[in-house]
């Protein structure tokens, strides 16, 4: 078993143990568990990652344990980089460069709000991509499922995740893409939500980009 | 336990337009019947909600086709449940301005292969 915990967590002995119990149970080389199973006395599931080719269904006798199958082209993946950061896996995960672009995060943002607007009460779940994407390309730092949880904690709901939204994303854009690139992409995208304003999500992603092509316009 | 024939009918009448919703998924029938009514009447309402114009909705701006229409003439929305453990989604597509066409409902893998093809995912993850 190997334990990865760059930041020397906490973890629970005992657990450690029933974590390499169940990944012993799990017919794959490359199988994993992350999260709050690691180092919280309380617990709701028990976050297993499994990487294969297969598509079959795995199931294991302890009903907490919520396996996820990760297919090898997402090794790339923002999200496999963060549930890999800090775990206990069966074998040395493989491990792949980073891919992340403007477009991906623009795609999170851009499913994020209606989500968060639609379940305002469980922003916690909903903000979590959106935090991770955003942390990445503000700091450049992968944060891994404890500090991930940190960071949504420190929202006390969802109005402030969007507000955070609002504030740092036209920095982060002016960091990391071309003006050009963004008067296009921006633009394109303000026309087609400037036709769906009357829904409150479609408005804010409105005004987002006007914002972020006028950042780049104001220098 | 809740009949797949009057879980589909109910809806019909909620979203009441001429165009006729297709009602997709695999194991459709099989899942409604797993729904309790309580969990069937949030789903009624979830539509109503809709149709009142009171849901966000998700919008891709993609010039990729999706059978006889664009991408960027979709909304679409999402009600994620569980039954059992198991987590459930359903997608309910509405060409802009215009009439309701899909009701998909399924599991994970459905989900998943639904969106890719609305193009609301276009990597893993």
């Amino acid at each position: 078993m190997i334990i990865y915990n760059p930041h020397n967590e906490r973890l629970l002995n005992e657990r450690m143990k029933e974590a390499e119990e169940l990944l012993s149970q799990i017919p794959a080389r490359y199988c994993f568990i992350t999260g709050s199973f690691l180092y919280r006395e309380r617990y709701e599931d028990i976050d297993v990652f499994v990487i294969t080719r297969s598509k079959k269904t795995i199931a294991l006798k302890n009903k907490k344990a919520k396996i996820t199958l990760i297919d090898f082209n997402d090794l790339y993946s923002l999200f496999y980089h963060s549930i890999s950061k800090s775990c206990v896996a069966k074998n040395l995960l493989p491990s792949r460069p980073l891919k992340v672009t403007i477009s991906d995060y623009w795609q999170v943002i851009n499913e994020a709000i209606p989500t968060l607007l639609n379940q305002k009460e469980e922003f916690y779940k909903n903000a979590r991509f959106l935090v991770l994407y955003t942390e990445y390309l503000k700091n450049d730092e992968v944060l891994d499922t404890f500090q991930l949880n940190d960071k949504v904690n420190s929202f006390r709901d969802y109005k402030e995740v969007i507000g955070y939204i609002d504030s740092e994303l036209p920095i982060i854009m002016n960091k990391h893409a071309k003006p050009s690139y963004i008067k296009r992409f921006f633009y394109t995208q303000a026309g087609y939500y400037k036709k769906l304003r009357e829904y409150k999500s479609q408005d804010f992603l409105y005004e987002l980009t006007h914002k972020i092509a006028r950042g780049i316009m104001h220098g | 336990m809740v009949n797949p024939e009057d879980f589909r009918k109910k809806l019909e009448i909620s979203i009441s337009q001429d165009y006729k919703v297709e009602f997709l998924g695999k194991n459709f029938d099989q899942i409604v019947n797993l729904l309790t009514e309580s969990q069937a009447e949030k789903i009624y309402q979830w539509i109503k909600d809709i149709v009142d114009r009171k849901i966000q909705p998700i919008f891709i701006g993609s010039k990729k086709p999706y059978k006889d229409w664009i991408v960027n003439e979709l909304l679409t929305f999402r009600y994620p449940f569980s039954v059992e453990n198991t987590e459930y989604r359903i997608l309910f597509v509405k060409v802009k301005n215009s009439f309701y066409i899909e009701f998909h409902l399924g599991d994970h893998k459905y989900y998943d292969k639904v969106r890719k093809d609305l193009n609301l995912k276009k990597r893993g993850y």
